[in-house]
């Protein structure tokens, strides 16, 4: 697994916390120690030497009390005494004897040398060892000091210095995680500002005033970034939509002088009928596909002009469906009665918030692309959308089914069919081509302008079914309308057991 | 029907073939290639209805309407390339009565200028003189007076937008409905041409514009009158 930058910092500045306290601490112990100790050592040095010429002066004396010179001189510093004298050994305590002198150091001692040992007695106790040889009484001295109160205060120390170290490493990690956040929050708000950018608002430029110094040039050079790209996605907006308007003035002159001809018609020739009845048909297409797009290109500029009212879903179902029905007859190929509207009883007192010649587009084209790939619209039904959240009504949305006979759309296709310019595998089937390549990829556009959503799934016959949803209006007031609902919640205090 | 129509329009291939257009459904035409020379035409000899394009080079469309309407009541379609929010209000806001999109469909054309040409629709219940607030709206003679005596003028469009709405005082009438008797559109018909009409009637109406006290408008439903 890679460890983010962030884990990194932090495990850095962990680290470094880490090795710096335990080199501190340890400086810090050995130095303390040493001295502590060198101090201790002379101190009882001077206190050993000047026993033992206690004992000198007692040997020389001939006096033999000295095992009671040992005691007291045990009792007035604390050590304990232990004298080797003519192959004896005489000792204060007993808690040391002979038994307690390490053997080398008595070897330094006998060979006329004075010396001192630290060491760790078999109960664990510090003790120091000071010997004195007394040549002239052919004796050897031994003072052991017991230094459990200097142990004592080492252990202390390393505790309180451990301490610090853990604190320190913890500091360390909790620094390194706030540097880490801190440096990493300019990227928090490139990426802020990214987002919102590949989200469509090209406005978004980074703050030289409040970005860090260290980052102005990156900063610089990301507003430069978007700047061009806004421009080169404006000059292409601005392209389209003026192509588009470019093509109308033509379009204008060439509709009028069509309509004239065709009401002349009668007088022309057959062959020039016949050319006629062509360049009209095409003239109209071509009208359609500036018409789509320059819809497209406004949606996308996001110039959208739109006109929402409120309406009840059922009658704007109906008419669409009717109206849409006959501008698609007026236009093109399309004959028959327009299709059967099923309305769900449950939606009929039912409002949305439209646009409604934008709902129309939306119908007329779901009509027509049934009519090129689909075989003609089989049914269209207006119900409650699956998805319905009895408890909030805010989330109620409701659907609109349009189905068709053809052979359904593969569902790898599914989502591609919304894109514009997209010929599914169903394009060569009906060979004319009559469509704009932009009708499907519109009511998509359309539908998110409505806060709606457009899917396509398998109609049970096996077709397409295009579904669209829309936010369905909360009700005014309670008791407007719903008094033909007749008991369908179950939640009635009064239900039959 | 017949009806003298001036086309203020500054493409020559667009101007001659509404006039060939519109000629064919019967209608004696007028051209003019700038605002300037629209104006002048107007004043020479007043057509029954204007068509006004809004990108004219000089004058532009919207200045047009506006000094046409300091002048006249006549019925001014505005022709536009653009659906935009923007123009197509701004255009009526400017005095229009009704709006086309390039490229449109002459026989669409003249349908609109027949609806602004049609007297007003003998409606089911006629309406006969009404009185509201200081005003005195009679339908016959087709005057707006205030109690005084004082004609208050507004556009013919405007007129039987009131008449359609005094019909049937205290009743609501649907965007759809009164684009339907005074335009003559179906449930699809542009609501904002109801909307901008209703503003401008109270304009001329209405003590506070801002405030009505007459022409009220019923949120999700639509308009109605109260006297």
């Amino acid at each position: 697994m890679k460890l983010g930058i962030g884990a990194r910092i932090t495990a850095v500045f962990g680290l470094g916390a880490l090795i710096l306290s335990i080199l501190m601490g340890g400086l810090s112990y050995f130095t303390v120690r040493h001295f502590l100790l060198a101090g201790r050592e002379s101190t009882d040095q001077h206190q050993a030497f000047t026993n033992a010429n206690l004992v000198r002066t007692s040997l020389q004396s001939g006096d033999t009390g000295y095992v009671v010179l040992l005691s007291n001189i045990d009792a007035g510093t604390g050590a304990h005494s232990v004298l080797y004298h003519r192959a004896k050994t005489y000792d204060s305590s007993l808690a040391v004897t002979a038994a307690s002198i390490p053997h080398e150091l008595r070897k330094v001692v006998l060979s006329g040398t004075a010396a001192t040992q630290t060491y760790r007695n078999p109960e664990g106790t510090a003790e120091i060892v000071i010997g004195v040889p007394i040549p002239s009484v052919h004796a050897e001295y031994f003072e052991v000091f017991d230094l459990s109160d200097l142990d004592h205060t080492l252990r202390v120390l390393a505790l309180a210095l451990f301490a610090a170290g853990g604190i320190t490493t913890i500091l360390g990690i909790a620094l390194g995680r706030f540097a880490s956040t801190r440096s990493l929050r300019p990227l928090a708000v490139v990426s802020r500002a990214a987002g919102a950018i590949a989200a469509g608002d090209l406005d978004t430029r980074l703050d030289l005033e409040a970005a860090d110094p260290d980052l102005e040039g990156f900063t610089l050079s990301f507003n430069a970034m978007v700047d061009q790209l806004q421009e080169r996605i404006e000059r292409e907006a601005r392209f389209n939509s003026d192509v588009s308007h470019e093509l109308r003035s033509p379009l204008t002159t060439l509709a009028a002088a069509m309509e004239v001809l065709e009401t002349d018609r009668e007088a022309l020739p057959p062959r020039s009928q016949r050319a006629l009845q062509l360049l009209s048909d095409d003239l109209r297409r071509f009208q359609r596909m500036v018409g789509d797009l320059l819809e497209m290109s406004r949606a996308e500029a996001g110039s959208v002009d739109i006109f929402f009212e409120e309406v009840q879903v059922a009658e704007l179902v109906q008419r669409s469906v009717e109206t849409g029905f006959g501008h698609m007859v007026a236009r093109g190929p399309g004959t028959g009665a327009p299709p059967y509207v099923d309305v769900d009883p449950a939606v009929r007192s039912w409002w949305v918030g439209v646009d409604k010649r934008r709902f129309e587009r939306v119908m007329v084209n779901l009509m027509e692309n049934a009519n090129h790939y689909g075989g003609g619209v089989t049914g269209v039904a207006v119900r409650p959308a699956r998805t319905v959240d009895a408890g909030l009504s805010d989330d109620k949305r409701v659907e609109v089914i349009v189905d068709d006979e053809g052979p359904g759309i593969d569902p790898l296709e599914r989502t591609k069919v919304f894109e514009r310019f997209y010929r599914g595998s169903a394009s060569g089937r009906r060979g004319t081509g009559t469509g704009t390549g932009l009708g499907l990829a519109l009511v998509a556009e359309h539908m998110h302008v409505m806060r709606g959503e457009v899917r396509v799934e398998s109609s049970p016959a096996g077709g397409a079914r295009f579904v669209l949803t829309l936010p369905v209006l909360p009700d005014d007031d309670g008791d407007d309308g719903d008094d033909g609902d007749d008991g369908v919640h179950g939640d009635g205090p009064g239900g039959d057991a | 029907m017949s009806g003298r129509i001036l086309v203020v329009e500054d493409d020559e291939r667009i101007r001659s073939s509404m006039r060939l257009a519109l000629e064919g459904e019967g209608y004696e035409v007028r051209d003019a290639a700038s605002g300037e020379e629209g104006l002048d035409m107007f004043a020479e000899a007043p057509p029954d209805v204007a068509l006004i394009d809004l990108m004219l080079p000089g004058m532009d469309g919207f200045e047009c309407c506006r000094a046409l309407r300091r002048s006249s009541a006549v019925p001014i379609i505005i022709v536009t390339a653009r659906s935009d929010t923007h123009d197509v209000v701004a255009g009526l806001e400017a005095g229009a009565d009704d709006y086309v999109t390039k490229p449109f469909v002459a026989k669409e054309l003249a349908a609109r200028i027949r609806a602004l040409l049609r007297r007003a629709r003998p409606a089911e219940e006629e309406p006969g003189a009404l009185t509201f607030g200081d005003l005195q709206l009679l339908p016959e003679q087709g005057v707006l007076r205030h109690l005084n005596g004082d004609e208050v003028h507004c556009t013919r469009t405007e007129f039987r937008l009131l008449c359609e709405l005094a019909a049937s005082p205290n009743k609501v009438l649907s965007r759809e409905q009164l684009l339907d008797r005074v335009w003559g559109y179906d449930y699809f018909g542009d609501g904002r041409l109801v909307d901008v009409h209703i503003r401008r009637l109270r304009t001329k109406v209405e003590v506070d514009p801002a405030v009505p006290q007459h022409i009220l408008t019923v949120r999700g439903m639509g308009y109605k009158l109260v006297p």
